[in-house]
């Protein structure tokens, strides 16, 4: 029916290349500062080739990077599922259609805050002195002062509550939904050979969603790369290196410290090369 | 149904949820709340919930030149990169949901995979570029580098939105001797729209909420919302907190005006998926 038309070629075309040409450039132009040693405060520069790279692995500060990234990673993507799963199967057991309707909008404000915003509500929170969530500890022990930002033991867990906070609420939501388009006569079924609750979930509704659950997953480890904001607000990679992600790494590398903007590309490259190759594999894999 | 109504299990759930959903609002209302505190009534070892509330906090950050710098900055940033992102995301999208080619696929791998890249492997690059034009800490180079976020978001999201207006409407205009830029215009627009709407309003908070690129790409005159609200703050804990809290509120407020229309897109998007 419908007849040959330019209309593919006039709306796809501009797009792609603009979406391209603003992508590839950022892209290979950091790999060619990587190769070059820049500096922000001197304009000549000249080419090193790989010796930035070759510094990074030798340089403990960026192993130590890697190593907080990498329990980032593991800790906000598990911990997120965790409570949005366990949160999503208690929102189908036992709230009706309007308590669900009211819980969803709830769950949803934290995601849409800023994450400079969440950060500060939750630095606040955890004021020693003053916050309210550290009230309740205060309360218990008679005026006892506990620092969960500012001990290298905490100050990961405390950042990445916040995080959870606002992703595991929202996949909460997702989780119901994708729970309600479920057909109800595998449960049905289930009920009728006196499953348990858990048993129904654990058994049959949960594998039921096993792909979008991994695609979900997927999201919240893509979106977990973004932990600069938080970390940035609330503990500036400290306390010492506690929480310096690479990102965090790069920038004060690159623009606090020293300028070495070369240095930081050379580690933004690297975190590029490992994310793409990464997800681009896990993408085929979700999606074959 | 019945046997299960009173089992204590059931109420452990609903007093978790419960505490869930306090937990969800309750730290931003009582942020909130300290925005119309004195700073006596803050810096209190034991949280004061009645106090004698003052605006003072509020019209100091409203009266501040950085403050509505900033606001107008991340206004017209996010503005025009939503804009962009409309004209340029919305036919593409379109294109690739009615006008599949083999490369269809590609694309969409390609415009997903853009969300891969980290955010400082971007900045880096651009800044120096920006540096190098002359277009550093202005901006028009923030809503260059922002149209990459909000087209590739904005397509994304309008592919199955398009993908879900019945065949058989655009077939029957067709039939009525609409041309293809017609039935995009006259049909597939308007039908698509409630879901459309959520797209572009996830990409405004995407692009409102966002902190490095801009903090990178700014050094005074471009600064948006976020960079001013993070740097009140680094002056240390001895700004009066009532001023961040206020500050913190208003940053908020924009984002949080759209959470009908999220809720409502988010509904849509299972809404498809059941039928």
């Amino acid at each position: 029916m419908r007849r040959r038309s330019s209309l593919p070629v006039t709306f796809l075309v501009p797009t792609l290349a603009i979406l391209l040409v603003l992508s590839m450039v950022p892209t290979l132009y950091a790999i060619v500062i990587a190769l070059q040693n820049r500096e922000l405060s001197a304009p000549g520069y000249s080419w090193v080739w790989f010796s930035n790279f070759a510094d990074l692995f030798s340089d403990r500060r960026f192993l130590n990077a890697v190593w907080v990234s990498v329990k980032w990673e593991i800790v906000t993507v598990v911990a997120t599922m965790v409570v949005a799963i366990g949160l999503g199967v208690l929102m189908f057991e036992v709230a009706g259609p309007r308590l669900r309707n009211f819980y969803c909008l709830l769950f949803i404000i934290p995601v849409l805050l800023p994450r400079v915003s969440a950060a500060f509500v939750w630095k606040f929170a955890y004021h020693p002195l003053y916050g309210i969530a550290t009230y309740p500890y205060r309360l218990i022990t008679g005026g006892l002062i506990f620092d969960p930002l500012s001990k290298p033991g905490t100050a990961l867990f405390a950042v990445a509550s916040v995080d959870v906070w606002q992703w595991g609420l929202f996949f909460a939501v997702i989780v119901l939904k994708l729970l309600e388009t479920l057909p109800p006569q595998p449960i049905e079924a289930a009920r009728l050979d006196h499953a348990k609750r858990w048993q129904i979930h654990a058994y049959v509704t949960l594998p039921m969603l096993k792909a979008p659950l991994i695609s979900l997953m997927f999201v919240k480890m893509i979106e977990s790369l973004r932990s600069f904001d938080l970390i940035y607000v609330m503990t500036r990679g400290g306390p010492g290196v506690a929480t310096e992600t690479l990102d965090m790494y790069a920038f004060s590398q690159g623009f606090i410290e020293s300028g070495k903007v070369s240095y930081a590309s050379a580690m933004a490259v690297l975190m590029m090369i490992a994310t793409v190759i990464t997800f681009t594999m896990l993408w085929k894999r979700v999606q074959a | 149904m019945k046997q299960y109504r009173m089992r204590p299990g059931r109420l452990i759930a609903k007093t978790v949820l419960a505490l869930a959903g306090f937990l969800a609002v309750f730290p931003l209302l009582w942020t909130a709340l300290n925005a119309l505190k004195n700073n006596v009534d803050i810096i209190t070892r034991v949280p004061k919930v009645v106090f004698t509330p003052t605006l003072a906090n509020i019209s100091y950050i409203l009266g501040r030149d950085s403050v509505l710098t900033g606001l107008y900055n991340s206004a017209v940033a996010c503005g025009a990169a939503v804009l962009i992102g409309i004209v340029l995301g919305l036919p593409a999208a379109y294109s690739v949901a009615r006008y599949p080619n083999r490369f269809a696929g590609d694309i969409q791998f390609f415009v997903l995979s853009l969300r891969f890249l980290p955010p400082v492997a971007v900045a880096i690059p651009l800044m120096v570029i920006w540096l190098q034009i002359g277009l550093y800490d202005t901006l028009p180079a923030l809503i260059v580098t922002y149209s990459l976020l909000t087209i590739s978001v904005i397509m994304w999201l309008a592919i199955p939105a398009f993908q879900g207006v019945p065949k058989e409407i655009e077939e029957a205009a067709f039939v009525d001797g609409y041309g293809a830029y017609s039935v995009f215009w006259r049909i597939a627009l308007p039908v698509a729209a409630r879901s459309l709407i959520g797209a572009i309003a996830f990409s405004f908070v995407l692009v409102w909420n966002e902190f490095l690129i801009a903090l990178m790409l700014s050094s005074s005159n471009a600064k948006t919302l976020p960079i001013v609200a993070s740097e009140l703050s680094q002056q240390g804990m001895n700004v009066p907190w009532g001023i961040l809290n206020a500050s913190v509120v208003l940053l908020s407020l924009p984002p949080l005006l759209f959470l009908g229309v999220l809720s409502g897109f988010l509904n849509s998007v299972f809404r498809q998926k059941k039928s």
